[in-house]
């Protein structure tokens, strides 16, 4: 004889008298309506034994509302007095309404495949998942378009735009115990602790086996971006990791609420996508410290400076110097690429909120605000490129050549008096000694880069040409 | 809605239990092994209100365990498409709010929350009418109609609208404070 009603509590004789007596309480009630829905029910994918009463419970369910009386009685089959049901009396008229919604709904979003609006069993493959609300969820792209346009308008009224945040080497820097280098022990004794999260900035975390050492600067950040901004988290990360960073950040819940997005979210395989974003395209801003998961949002992307304070965070990207972390540093508080950030953003909100013209908010884009603040960086100087790059090749796409020209800068092939830069890796091309010659600034190609990250010209003497004959 | 009915259930119990508290033994177990859980069939089995009968022990080979079918009544709660549920607010979002009947979760989105409330992000997240003088937040009390409803073998899933008469908050915490 079997015992697998131990591991099946519920699988017996009694559960058919249950169902029999809910048919024979219903039985000759079935209307046209009913059996509609009955139909509409089946395609659910239940298995087995099981589908077999939860069809007959169903047709049970369609007919409820227009026969409450009967479920009354039916409920009073047990004379116990505290086993009421918890229904109470509606007009029969309103089930009848209910009906005539059923068959014009659009099915706007699902959750377990049942259709928020009508509560119908839906099968849309085109809906795009969001599990970081809820694990179940997806949202037609037309409802999607609808909640964005709406959020859009709520969220200009009280003069805010969506920030988008990467975790790793934007906001914090991760690390395994066991990647830990002989020089970085010592963080072991100085990690702050786990029951007082607002103050802290090196955690211990041991079941990720991990630690975590937050951005200088990045609780301010936080904290000033959120008067601007609605925020998100977005991560390569898995979900427990992304949760923890996200509690870490933002102790109070007060920032991201339920908007961390991390991987299993991704609708593309190692890309980031605005899809699962419940923000207007037009009204994003992207930090994050890698440029190709965001083919598709490139407009709306900040790059950053990645913060490597672990030694095995800087060798994963091929940096050999000795970390942060090693150094007994840390990236400056007031100068660092958060607070450099901040200033921009600040800057990116004012413009698209304080623009004179064309008072149809809705209608602003903030990927042109950011072109805009961009191209005023490198504004007034006109550089040319010497030894920088091979022989033969088109200079112009050059990404150093596009930088520069995003940021506002001309770049030109043949000198002439108005050139302001030579970008030179030595000192003894003719270029180079022509800008020496006509007192022409004379830098490194870093110093673009340094203006692209930091949003800001730099100071040309940091950034001199070697010269290669007295380095031999 | 509940249901009072009568179930059957294969029991197994280890040899040491065997004496004058046999039943008793028995009973604590089936209390512990069945009150809580749920079938896609009966719904969520609230509490055993007594055993009618346990039948012959069979001794299983080799084991000693003996399998003793039990038949019991319980109350059962089962959500139906068409009920009015009484439910606690969990979570608040853009898209709508989760509720908690007993074990029973509830999704109401946007477009069965009244057209005058209005979401409101923030500390709070809540839905408010627009004079302020109702609002939807965390452990809010809303009275709710199910309008579907998803049983699986260990949970049921519930979409809910209160966009009806006599729907909506019953019992507001933030009105208090
Ligand atoms: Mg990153
Ligand atoms: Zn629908």
């Amino acid at each position: 004889m079997s015992v697998d009603g131990d591991s099946s509590p519920l699988s017996s004789s009694g559960s058919d008298d249950f169902a029999a007596l809910l048919n024979e309480e219903l039985a000759g009630i079935s209307s046209d309506e009913s059996l509609e829905e009955e139909a509409d029910e089946t395609d659910q994918d239940h298995d087995g034994e099981e589908e077999e009463v939860y069809e007959e419970l169903n047709v049970e369910d369609a007919d409820f509302a227009p026969k409450r009386s009967k479920r009354q009685r039916l409920d009073m089959l047990d004379d116990d007095e505290g086993l009421h049901c918890s229904t109470s009396l509606e007009p029969v008229s309103q089930s009848s309404d209910v009906s005539v919604q059923l068959e014009i709904c659009a099915h706007p979003s699902l959750i377990k495949g049942m259709c928020v609006k009508c509560g119908r069993m839906v099968d849309d493959v085109s809906a795009v998942a969001l599990g970081y609300i809820h694990k179940d969820l997806k949202v037609g792209s037309d409802e999607l378009a609808r909640l964005r346009n709406k959020d859009l308008k709520s969220l200009f009224r009280k003069k805010k735009l969506y920030l988008v945040l990467d975790l790793d080497h934007t906001l914090l820097n991760s690390t395994h115990f066991q990647h830990i280098s002989p020089d970085e022990e010592y963080l072991k004794s100085q990690t702050d602790s786990l029951q007082d999260l607002p103050n802290g900035n090196l955690f211990q975390l041991d079941s990720m086996r991990m630690f975590t050492k937050l951005r200088p600067f990045v609780r301010t950040f936080l904290k000033e971006a959120s008067n601007m901004f609605e925020m998100y988290v977005y991560t390569m990360g898995e979900r427990p990791y992304a949760m923890e960073m996200a509690r870490l950040l933002d102790p109070g819940k007060i920032y991201f609420d339920s908007r961390v997005i991390s991987q299993a979210d991704c609708t593309q395989k190692h890309q980031k996508g605005l899809d699962v974003v419940l923000g207007a395209e037009s009204a994003v801003i992207i930090l994050d410290d890698t440029e190709y998961v965001w083919r598709q949002h490139k407009e709306n992307l900040i790059l950053m400076d990645r913060y490597h304070y672990f030694s095995s965070s800087g060798r994963s990207f091929n940096l050999n110097n000795r970390s942060l972390a090693e150094l007994k540093r840390d990236e400056s508080e007031p100068d660092g690429a958060l607070a450099t950030i901040l200033e921009v953003l600040k800057r990116i909100h004012q413009l698209f909120f304080d623009l004179e013209q064309d008072d149809d908010l809705m209608r602003r884009d903030v990927r042109q605000v950011l072109k805009t603040v961009r191209s005023e960086v490198l504004k007034g100087c006109k550089l040319v490129f010497s030894r920088v790059w091979k022989i033969g090749e088109q200079v112009e796409n050059q990404r150093l050549w596009e930088v520069a020209e995003e940021l506002g800068a001309i770049c030109c092939k043949e000198l002439d008096a108005s050139v302001t830069h030579v970008v030179s890796t030595d000192m003894g091309t003719e270029k180079s000694r022509w800008a020496v010659k006509y007192k022409k600034f004379l830098v490194n190609p870093s110093w673009i880069e340094a203006a692209n990250f930091l949003w800001q010209r730099q100071p040309e003497d940091s950034f001199a040409v070697n010269d290669s004959k007295k380095e031999h | 809605m509940f249901f009072h009915i009568v179930l059957e259930r294969n029991m197994q119990l280890h040899p040491r239990h065997f004496g004058p508290n046999l039943r008793d033994k028995l009973v604590a177990k089936l209390m512990k092994d069945v009150e809580g859980t749920c079938s896609g069939r009966h719904g969520f089995v609230v509490a055993i209100t007594g055993v009618d009968n346990v039948g012959k022990g069979l001794i299983r080979d080799g084991t000693g365990f003996v399998t003793f079918p039990v038949k019991y009544q319980c109350v059962v709660f089962r959500p139906f498409k068409g009920e009015i549920l009484e439910a606690a607010v969990t979570i608040v979002n853009k898209m709508g709010f989760f509720a908690e009947a007993g074990p029973v979760q509830i999704f109401v989105s946007n477009h069965l929350i009244p057209d005058d409330m209005e979401f409101q992000s923030g500390d709070i997240p809540n839905y408010t009418t627009s004079d302020g003088s109702v609002k939807i937040q965390r452990d809010s009390e809303v009275r709710l109609k199910i309008i579907g409803t998803r049983v699986d073998a260990t949970e049921i899933f519930c979409i809910g609208t209160i966009k009806d008469d006599f729907l909506g908050v019953i019992n507001d915490p933030g009105a208090a404070a």
